[in-house]
């Protein structure tokens, strides 16, 4: 057996799979407790708002769905390469939507008192959104995403997969929040919810809790899957850095500093202000993220090409090939070209091609020899894909490098 | 783990601990009638004392208790009503009054709440309260009258059910 050559920037177990069921971990134990426990709550707290307005009730969600939905994927599939495992991904949306809104309800209203008691109560009616929900939510999301470090640690080998998971729990915190806003504080009413819908997603939508987890969660995966690599220091100061940003982003978007909302809205003009001022709120975090996001795909993109450079040696993929997978924008091109030229069928057989060969590189990363039976039999399988779209007339262009033909 | 547990234990209790200990009684205890005896939370501070009706008001920025005691005998939610229709609706351009009524605890003996919300003459903004009522064991009637500027009593609330609660009814 040959040993894995280890490459530069080779990611040794990048393609590990783990679910959430970890019966043996106590940290899942933990995090079954606490979600059972304040699920009991969220159910009642859900009755008791359909039974404030059942029409209202029932818009909320279908509407929260069609912004959640799409906003789920996205995330997913921002991770370009190593997909994280459902049950994980669905695990920080629970957490998120069902044991931080639960526990940030009690903790909010416990710091909120103290703020009542230190300031005066026009000093607390200003500040304390401000001074409570920013450190109390970010602290209870970021615990649930600890929990999942702990019950697969496996599954955080780089920013990215931070990133997910992070905006996951918060998309789910969003979404149970938003009911709360649109029933509870908007009113209720069909009108009111769509009112609120349009204040609060649309208008606000890209800022909020999705953008605040993702940097928690960006630094919680930077201090665990460089470990060995860089020093604490550093991944404490980068996980506390990113953490704080979040609680940051939080407290200005609560806080009345830059507050450009109208008080009252009373006309279309009232109405157009509003996603400005949440965008001179919010634009500042979404940058961050932006930059956050760009790095960890930059980051990825090297461990694959370290992991699929050797297949270019070896010939089980061309360098044209190597070049597709990564850039997604090539890739997404070369399949629509083969679709022009020789049809649906073709453009279907090279996008499998192409899932096969990200596989090929998550399972390199995970074998301990160049000659794994599990490796093999994938080269194997990436071969006879690719040989069956060569046969295709017209989509032999489509690699025309010498490896490929 | 076990360290992240207990922050979230922190997190989500730690407030209503910090703010117990914060909300201690400071300065003297002040007595209305020789009925009731209350002891003002730090920053509450004596605005006004009345004989007739006997009575203090205790202040801190827009929060205010109003501390009253009246000769009555009936039930508290008749010395409620009693309150509401004689002493602030007559004052009062609008007046809402719940319709729920609440059973509180009011130093050692039990009474009830209701709570209003309304414009007063000569005010500029509306007022939300709450009205306590008890009727103490020698057959006064004690009412806690709560109030603040609509949208900040929510801000007062947890310093006046520390001092109704902790308040002596004779």
């Amino acid at each position: 057996m040959r040993p894995m050559e280890a490459s530069p920037g080779f990611r040794r177990g990048w393609g590990r799979q783990t679910s959430l069921f970890q019966f043996r971990r106590p940290a899942f134990w933990a995090y079954a407790i606490v979600v059972g426990g304040t699920g009991v709550f969220a159910v009642g707290a859900q009755s008791a708002f359909r039974q404030i307005s059942p029409s209202g009730w029932a818009l909320s969600w279908l509407l929260l769905a069609i912004y959640a939905l799409p906003v789920f994927l996205a995330v997913y599939f921002l991770d370009l390469y190593e997909r994280e495992p459902l049950s994980l991904v669905f695990g920080a949306v629970v957490w998120g939507a069902v044991a931080a809104t639960t526990l940030a309800g009690i903790g909010n209203q416990g710091w909120g008192l103290v703020v009542a008691r230190i300031g005066t109560p026009e000093f607390a009616a200003r500040w304390t959104a401000a001074l409570t929900a920013p450190f109390v939510e970010e602290t209870l999301k970021a615990i649930g995403l600890v929990l999942l470090v702990l019950i697969a640690t496996d599954e955080w080998d780089d920013v990215m997969d931070g990133f997910v998971y992070g905006a996951v729990c918060g998309l789910g915190f969003a979404v149970v929040e938003d009911v709360f806003y649109f029933v509870g504080v908007f009113g209720g009413s069909p009108a009111a919810v769509l009112a609120g819908f349009y204040v609060r997603v649309v208008s606000s939508g890209l800022y909020g809790h999705v953008l605040y987890t993702a940097l928690s969660g960006m630094g919680l995966a930077y201090f665990v899957s460089l470990a060995g690599e860089v020093p604490i220091r550093r991944r404490v100061l980068v996980a506390g850095g990113l953490f704080l940003a979040a609680v940051a982003g939080h407290f200005l978007w609560d806080s009345p500093w830059l507050d450009l909302f109208p008080s009252r809205v009373e006309g279309l003009r009232d109405w157009l202000v509003i996603p400005v001022a949440a965008a001179v709120k919010g634009v500042p975090l979404l940058a961050l993220t932006v930059v956050g996001v760009t790095l960890a795909r930059r980051r990825e993109r090297g461990w694959l090409e370290s992991a699929l450079r050797s297949e270019v040696e070896r010939g089980t993929l061309s360098t044209v090939e190597l070049g597709l997978l990564l850039d997604p924008t090539a890739r997404r091109r070369s399949r629509r070209d083969v679709r022009a030229r020789a049809g649906a069928g073709a453009a279907r057989l090279l996008k499998r091609l192409q899932r096969e060969q990200v596989n090929l590189a998550m399972i390199r990363t995970r074998v301990e020899t160049e000659d794994d039976p599990d490796l093999e039999r994938h080269r194997q399988y990436c071969r006879s894909l690719r040989d069956a779209l060569m046969a295709v007339p017209g989509a032999v262009l489509w690699a025309s490098s010498p490896q490929a033909r | 783990m076990t360290c992240a547990l207990a922050v979230m234990v922190v997190v989500v209790f730690g407030g209503y601990v910090v703010a117990g200990a914060l909300s201690e009684p400071a300065g003297p205890p002040v007595t209305v009638a020789g009925i009731v005896r209350v002891s003002p939370l730090s920053g509450w501070e004596v605005a006004e004392r009345s004989a007739e009706p006997a009575s203090v008001r205790l202040t801190r920025g827009s929060g205010n208790l109003d501390v009253m005691v009246f000769p009555f005998s009936g039930t508290p939610i008749q010395l409620a009503a009693e309150y509401v229709e004689q002493a602030l609706r007559p004052q009062a351009d609008r007046l809402e009054v719940s319709q729920r009524v609440q059973v509180v605890r009011a130093g050692n003996r039990s009474g009830i709440r209701i709570a209003y919300i309304g414009l007063f003459r000569g005010v500029q903004f509306q007022i939300e309260g709450t009205v306590t009522a008890v009727v103490s064991s020698s057959g006064r009637g004690v009412v806690f009258d709560g109030w603040a500027p609509a949208g900040l009593l929510q801000y007062v609330m947890g310093d006046l059910d520390t001092m109704i609660d902790t308040a002596a009814i004779r």
